[in-house]
């Protein structure tokens, strides 16, 4: 039988797919990556704002500016010595740094938020309430090439910066014809230090002293040497979760999984029997492939992704619902077993396609207008909705029709009682 | 199977001769009264009692249509509160749309809310919202905090109470941030809505695509009224909810239309409203099994999760009940009483 051949082909496609997914899935405890919510760890919302540094006058928010921004986030992560960091945008052009295990993330938000606009102006003079008077600014931090934190030969504590050649003949320039005046150091509109120039200094060094701590100094080079953002951030949202609440989260709702599917398990039996039986195969595989296409994508699973998950178990056991009551309705009517089988299937799949198409298209909205956590949900709506389609409709109906003929095949094994006017079946 | 017990013996009669004869998949009037009307449909004898000139079905269906009234009754009343408490007292909002300092401490020791209440008072946080997640544990919201206001009230508390590092959590949201997200939620809802609404009007018709949208701002206006009367936080994670049920609760609305289509289609003697008893009764046990088997995992997490996953279960929970709730009780009246206005069908 042609149709036969068609439908043992259906289930080896799905056993070789369930296959490539247990690939994915080993080993079994890291191969999901887990969203901040879950594993624990800190994530900062910046908000970029047009800059005004007074040198370059206003700088507009444009894309370029927010990936340069996001290069420069990622290197002094890096340079924090924080493995696994992740930063992206979201469509408010909003920066999102995600900091994995980071659980006092003071010194990270210190750094990553520093413009570090770096200008070299001479100090004219010193207003009535001490407040420094600025000349123009001469040289910027962009021509930099090294920053390090260190102590001077007195012990102080400094940050060494040398320029590259253009910035040093600049500063050349700068020192030669300023001699016996003060160089003002400004670090993001603050004067960090003002040593009186002795004489020109030619080898393309320079120096920042008043250091409180070595920490300090620390960070200065670090903001220093990864450049000036482009754009003004500031923090919208900065969250940490501990790694016991994430751990706490993970467990429950793998507790709660466990229990809802025995539920569901022996809901589905009792209502159809067999044809129960085969749902929940249906739905093992349906659980296995999605661990596998999450593992595979490596999407980090969060909290409203497990919402998700959770959601679209239901919609892939409604499938399988619909289908069953439809079967038992046609064979009360009676109907022989392939005909109910049939139409059973074919009337139940226009309510699930409409009813999968409608949520596809609420979970394109939220991908498409959501923040962070919603968009994860969204996305694990959509993988599931489009999973489902293939293990409670494709491959559910693959074997049913693969074990229609055999004799276990009763209206009991459906879940009904025939009255003897039916016997034919 | 069930004809046997429930008929006078002379419809029983009839019924069998005319099993016999004819053809099972026909509808046919076997009595015809002022007060009732016996039929067989698909070989099932189904009395119909004529109220108000519109047939309800008998026969053990449950009348769905024909209370109709009572359920309308009872979301408006529950809707209405809903309305009242956020007039009166507003929405629990979360610190996403408030802004504020929220963290989660875990100390060395049980304590009560009153002594950490003195301690927060002593350095000046006397109006924080505590709140505990268990006994040796609390959650502490303020106003936007920095580091230095940060570090003295953890100082503060370690040094009276002990506390156990790292937090168990610490969120800081700037106030006004939330305008986007909600903006961008009240987007996402507005788009996801005409989608379905000009989805639902391709497949089936106007009438059944605004029923459904009724339906899910009903089940939106239910949840909110929820958030309302509990005064359970709301929070984006409130706004993750609602999106859920717009999903879910217009699956419920597509099967039972979906249902009503197809009889329309077969049978053209009835009247709307049998037909859509009829419907609701063929798709009841379907909603309820689907309804059933969603819930499970969520009343775990109900029974058993912390408080973050309390947030979602609970919205789950109620919107989840409402979609199903809404399909059969709220939906179809509506298209009932649209018909008797303006008949499409017959009414």
């Amino acid at each position: 039988m042609k149709n036969k051949l068609g439908n043992i082909i259906i289930v080896i496609i799905f056993i070789i797919i369930i296959g490539v997914c247990f690939y994915f899935i080993y080993p079994f405890n890291t191969s999901v990556k887990l969203g901040l919510d879950l594993k624990g760890g800190t994530q900062i919302i910046l908000k970029p704002t047009e800059s005004k540094s007074d040198s370059q006058g206003q700088q507009q928010v444009t894309d370029e500016s927010l990936d340069k921004a996001q290069l420069i986030i990622l290197n002094r992560i890096d340079k924090l010595g924080i493995s696994e960091p992740l930063v992206t945008r979201d469509f408010n052009r909003n920066i999102i740094v995600q900091l994995p295990g980071v659980d006092d993330p003071q010194r990270a938000i210190d750094v990553i938020g520093k413009t570090a606009q770096l200008e070299f102006k001479i100090l004219e003079s010193v207003d009535e309430n001490n407040k420094p008077v600025l000349g123009p600014t001469l040289l910027t931090g962009d021509k930099l090439v090294k920053a390090s934190a260190g102590y001077s030969q007195n012990g102080q504590i400094i940050v060494q910066m040398s320029f590259n050649e253009e910035g040093a003949k600049q500063f050349a320039k700068i020192t030669s014809e300023n001699v016996g005046k003060r160089l003002a150091i400004v670090l993001d509109g603050e004067v960090k230090s003002a040593p009186v120039i002795r004489q020109a200094i030619t080898g393309g060094d320079a120096v920042i002293e008043n250091i409180p701590t070595l920490e300090e100094a620390k960070d200065i080079a670090l903001v220093l040497q990864t450049g000036a953002l482009p754009v003004n951030l500031e923090i919208q949202e900065s969250q940490t979760i501990g790694p016991t609440l994430g751990h706490d989260s993970l467990k429950q709702s793998i507790l709660a999984g466990i229990i809802g599917f025995s539920l569901i398990a022996i809901l589905m039996v009792s209502l159809y029997r067999g044809l129960g039986l085969i749902s929940i195969l249906g739905l093992i595989f349906y659980i296995i492939i999605f661990w596998g296409v999450i593992a595979g994508l490596k999407t980090a699973l969060t909290l409203p992704g497990i919402a998700g998950i959770v959601l679209t178990i239901g919609i892939a056991v409604d499938a399988n619902v619909l289908i069953f009551s439809r079967i038992k309705e046609e064979m009360l009517k009676g109907k022989s077993k392939v005909a109910s089988f049939t139409e059973g299937f074919r009337n139940a799949l226009r309510a699930i396609i409409d009813s999968n198409i409608t949520t596809l298209i609420t979970a394109a909205a939220l991908y498409r207008f959501g923040t962070g956590p919603i968009r994860g949900f969204a996305v694990t709506l959509a993988i599931g909705v489009i999973i489902s389609l293939f293990t409670a409709v494709i491959f559910v109906r693959a074997v049913l029709f693969l074990v229609v003929n055999s004799k276990a095949v009763t209206p009991g094994f459906v879940g009904i009682k025939l009255s003897p006017k039916n016997k034919e079946f | 199977m069930a004809s046997k017990k429930k008929y006078p013996k002379k419809i029983s009669k009839k019924l069998k001769a005319i099993k016999g004869k004819g053809d099972s998949k026909d509808t046919k009037v076997l009595e015809k009264s002022k007060e009732k009307e016996v039929i067989v449909h698909e070989d099932k004898p189904i009395i119909l009692e004529n109220k108000n000139n519109i047939l309800y079905e008998k026969s053990g269906r449950f009348d769905f249509v024909g209370k109709n009234k009572y359920w309308v009754i009872f979301t408006t009343i529950f809707i209405i509160i809903g309305i009242i408490f956020f007039f009166v007292r507003g929405f629990n909002f979360g610190i996403d749309f408030l802004g504020g300092n929220l963290m989660e401490v875990k100390f060395k020791k049980p304590i009560s809310i009153s002594e950490l209440r003195k301690n927060m008072e002593s350095i000046g946080y006397g109006k924080a919202i505590l709140q505990n997640t268990s006994q040796d544990q609390y959650i502490i919201r303020t106003l936007p905090l920095n580091q230095e206001q940060k570090d003295l009230i953890l100082n503060t508390l370690d040094k009276n109470i002990g506390i156990e590092k790292p937090l168990v959590q610490d969120r800081n949201v700037a106030p006004g941030f939330s305008k986007t997200i909600t903006r961008n939620a009240l987007i996402a809802i507005a788009i996801s809505i005409v989608g379905i609404l000009i989805y639902a009007w391709i497949r089936f018709t106007v009438r059944f695509a605004v029923v459904a949208i009724i339906e899910l701002i009903h089940d939106i206006l239910l949840i909110l009224s929820f958030y309302a009367i509990t005064y359970r936080e709301f929070n984006t994670t409130s706004i993750a909810v609602m999106l859920t049920i717009l999903g879910y609760s217009l699956s419920d609305a597509i099967v039972v239309f979906d249902r009503v289509r197809e009889e329309l289609r077969l049978n053209k003697r009835d009247r709307f409203s049998v037909i859509i008893n009829y419907s609701i009764n063929k798709v009841i046990s379907r909603s309820l099994a689907t309804t059933a088997t969603t819930l499970f995992p969520i009343i775990v997490l109900v029974i058993i999760g912390n408080e973050t996953l309390k947030d979602f279960a609970y919205g789950l929970l109620v919107g989840i009940i409402s979609g199903t709730y809404s399909s059969v009780f709220v939906g179809p009246p509506i298209l009932i009483s649209w018909n008797n206005k303006f008949p499409r069908y017959s009414k």
